[in-house]
């Protein structure tokens, strides 16, 4: 088990430096920030005084080791616009974004895997059918679409739900749902067939054969074993939404979290504020993978034992 | 779930309160307050409600009437110098006295700025103020280099309201010193004397503000006023309908005719004070001939431009002027205007092969900004111009090889000077960054526009600097944009005339709410 959660930890470091390295060189590339917050009207003499100020007057290569060098000590810099430490910018936004996130992720798992388990185990009936429709049609609709969606039929017409901000219970409704959508229809389908590879096994049939309930068989024997395939699925998944997914769902929603920020810090090109919020995303992507790793080895005794 | 319940109990208190507070949803909320270094169109949604000037201007008025405020007097006591009566009952947020150290304090730090954010605010529109000296605790001069013919208008600026001189000297660092990091910590813990002070502002996100009793002046209308960020048009017009917000900004036009069909809202809107324009590059060796870029001008038809892009609501001028000006608006010059057979012969006397002529623009950083520079390369291949729209996000005005492109220049104060004076200036902006020319003969004009005392003298050398802009054209402005504002009816607020752009004045006087 000690050399897989080296090799896990030694992928994990890697991956975050080449990120560090994309971030920043993608952001340089994007223009001058100067253009950006300072308004119109500067002339050159009053556009390299601030350059200067900013210290963006030093080469790429040179800002690239401060950057580095600053990143080991923990220092991210200030950002540009509101002059405070970026990592206290984007930490103020990490619980917002969080708590979306564990909210999706809790009502996809409790839709999610009773959904599947039905449609495995009724998978002749009209109940495996209509589930499987209702999951191929949420994964065709865009989170967006379905953000805008709620919004025009249940804020708009209906006025039951409020658009704006996180600040009560009602607030998570639309934005965590619209989140989940997508991830809903796909952990379905992988719970469906995961379920359906299992249940044709031969242990299944021997369980049954020892006299066992149906629904023993089906959630102890069935889903404990399909349980491998649909935590990598979750893992991935939720990856995936921590990185994009909140940026599109965040802005619609004016939720105070981190895809908000990200998308701000583009738009007026704040370097330090993107690339540390870009780096934060990727840590937690990177540990959400890494966690995944660990929990798929926990699961199934034939990683953790075989590696070797 | 116990705090959760909490949170939402305490949400709704202010709903059930029924008390004077309002909501706004604004397409930007501004990441820092400092008015000193801001010019920007997010910032100046929020100066006015907690910051004041020395001078103040009727804002309900077109013309410039100006009116005590936190002086009650001023008069010059030489050609140069100014003497300001400062009011004497003045409190900061804090609830520190102001007196002169504070007024001289803020009027220096722009005046003989050092912190480079100032000093270029401080260098296009204060440059003839050389510094400000107090003579008792309620009594200020302020000196200017040469005669100075529009004191009260840059006396009442934004970038020389008042600030504490304490306060924010002991924000950082050495409690005695100004320091380059008492700004930057000011600009996130702002504190002025107005009627309202910033009780929460939470960058780029939220700001909020809360009556300040202790205001010199008429007391503000509102207990609390909030303006959180919603980015997203549909969302910010959905939160106004289900009533999560009270007043929302930056209302496309083809969304007025939506909101006017709900009984409980209303829009208000403006041409804003604010030109979008074409610029051409004078120095590129393919548009030298100043023929060529009169035919680029004389090609765009504005009038259309303003029918579809801005449903006819929009303002196209005859010349760089607005109605803001006063006395200095010269709508009979006729500087711009649109005549394609005019084009055609320039273009033929000019000898175009048909090059390709380049307009750049940003995708998003000008509303309409996109659907104008596809329409006026259309425009140009009506007359013959081969033009390609060039979709980039970088400022291009600083490249040689920038052939045409938008830009915007904005009323920073009611003056040409405040628009035209500050971006066309001999070294200004467009100069400096090398795509615009001036000589003796320009600056001189430019000097008398500026600085003659005599208001038929500064219209006269206007119009001559006008038709240099028409026979060697580097610019033409498009058209003012309309900005709408939707709010519920019990709401009554629109923007008032007499202010720049984008300002959200919450003073008495310019806001109430009906009881409904």
């Amino acid at each position: 088990m000690i050399p897989y959660l080296a090799r896990v930890l030694v992928k994990a470091v890697v991956t975050l430096f080449a990120i560090m390295t994309v971030t920043f060189i993608a952001t340089r590339f994007s223009g001058n920030p100067i253009d950006t917050f300072l308004g119109e009207g500067l002339t050159t003499e009053g556009r390299q005084a601030l350059i200067d100020y900013f210290q963006l007057d030093q080469s790429l290569w040179q800002q690239y080791l401060a950057f580095l060098r600053g990143a080991l000590s923990g220092e991210f810099g200030l950002s540009f616009v509101d002059r405070r430490p970026v990592t206290e910018v984007v930490a103020e936004r990490l619980w917002p974004s969080a708590q979306l996130l564990l909210a999706s992720i809790g009502l996809t798992i409790a839709i999610s895997l009773p959904l599947g388990v039905l449609a495995a185990v009724y998978r002749k009936s009209w109940i495996g059918s209509a589930v499987m429709v209702v999951a191929f049609a949420g994964y065709a609709v865009p989170a967006f679409v379905l953000a805008i969606g709620m919004i025009l039929i249940f804020s708009y017409w209906l006025d039951w739900l409020p658009v704006v901000g996180s600040s009560t219970a009602l607030h998570f409704i639309m934005p965590t749902i619209a989140m989940s959508g997508v991830l809903v229809a796909a952990l379905t389908r992988f719970t469906r067939n995961a379920m359906l590879d299992v249940l044709g096994q031969d242990f299944i049939r021997t369980a049954r054969a020892k006299g066992l309930g149906e629904m023993r068989v089906v959630l102890r024997h069935g889903l404990g074993n399909a349980a491998i395939t649909v935590i990598s699925v979750i893992g991935l998944q939720i990856a995936g939404l921590a990185a994009a997914g909140s940026v599109v769902i965040e802005s619609i929603f004016s939720w105070p979290g981190i895809g908000q920020l990200l998308v701000n810090a583009a738009i007026i090109r704040d370097y330090p504020v993107l690339q540390f919020g870009v780096i934060a995303v990727a840590f937690a992507v990177v540990a959400i993978n890494a966690l995944t790793d660990i929990a798929y080895a926990l699961a199934d005794p034939r990683i953790r034992l075989g590696q070797n | 779930m116990f705090r959760l319940m909490l949170t939402t109990t305490l949400a709704m208190l202010p709903l059930a309160a029924g008390a004077q507070e309002i909501t706004v949803g604004a397409a930007n909320v501004t990441p820092f307050l400092d008015p000193g270094r801001d010019h920007s169109n997010v910032g100046s949604q929020f100066y006015y409600n907690s910051f004041d000037t020395l001078i103040n201007r009727d804002h309900s008025k077109l013309e410039s009437k100006w009116v005590p405020a936190l002086a009650t007097s001023w008069e010059l006591i030489e050609p140069t110098v100014m003497e300001l009566t400062l009011r004497e009952d003045v409190i900061f947020h804090n609830g520190d006295p102001m007196t002169a150290d504070d007024v001289v304090f803020s009027l220096n730090r722009m005046f003989q700025a050092t912190f480079p954010p100032y000093v270029v605010r401080a260098k296009d529109r204060l440059g003839n103020f050389t510094e400000a000296e107090k003579v008792d605790d309620y009594t200020v001069r302020i000196h200017a280099a040469r005669e100075e013919p529009l004191w009260e208008t840059l006396i009442s600026l934004q970038q020389i309201m008042i600030i504490p001189e304490v306060y924010t000297k002991a924000l950082t660092g050495d409690p005695e010193l100004a320091e380059d990091g008492d700004y930057e910590a000011f600009a996130l813990a702002p504190m002025g004397t107005g009627p309202y002070r910033v009780a929460d502002l939470q960058p780029g996100e939220k700001l909020v503000w809360e009556r300040f009793n202790g205001f010199w002046g008429e007391i503000a209308p509102l207990e609390r006023a909030t303006v959180v960020q919603i980015a997203e048009t549909a969302s910010r017009v959905t939160a106004l309908k289900t009533g999560e917000v009270d007043i929302i900004t930056n209302v496309a036009p083809d969304q007025i005719s939506l909101i006017e069909r709900d009984p409980n809202l209303k829009t208000e809107g403006t041409a804003t004070a604010l030109f979008h324009v074409m610029i051409m590059n004078q120095n590129h060796p393919k548009l030298q001939d100043p023929r060529i870029r009169q035919a680029m001008s004389l090609a765009i038809d504005r009038d259309a431009l303003n029918e579809a892009l801005w449903l006819g609501k929009a303002v196209v001028p005859s010349t760089h002027t607005m109605e803001e000006m006063g006395a200095l608006h010269q709508p009979e010059l006729t500087t711009f205007e649109y005549d394609p057979e005019r084009a055609k012969a320039l273009l033929e006397e000019a000898g175009y092969d048909g090059f390709e002529i380049t307009y750049d623009t940003a995708a998003t950083y000008y509303t309409n900004g996109l659907l104008a520079a596809q329409a006026i390369t259309e425009m140009w291949s009506a007359v013959g111009i081969n033009g390609r729209v060039n979709v980039q996000d970088q400022w291009s005005g600083d490249d040689p090889e920038m052939m045409a492109r938008n830009w915007s220049n904005p009323m920073y104060f009611s003056d040409p000077f405040g628009s035209f004076g500050v971006m066309w200036a001999p070294e200004g902006p467009s100069e400096s960054e090398g795509r615009f020319n001036t000589d003796a003969e320009y600056a001189e004009k430019w000097e008398r526009f500026r600085f003659s005392t005599d208001i038929d003298a500064r219209k006269a050398a206007y119009a001559e600097l006008m038709e240099e802009m028409k026979a060697d054209p580097v610019v033409l402005p498009l058209y003012r944009p309309f900005e709408s504002w939707a709010m519920k009816r019990s709401v009554n607020w629109a923007p008032m005339p007499g202010h720049i752009p984008y300002v959200l004045d919450f003073r008495a006087g310019s806001i109430s709410l009906a009881d409904s």
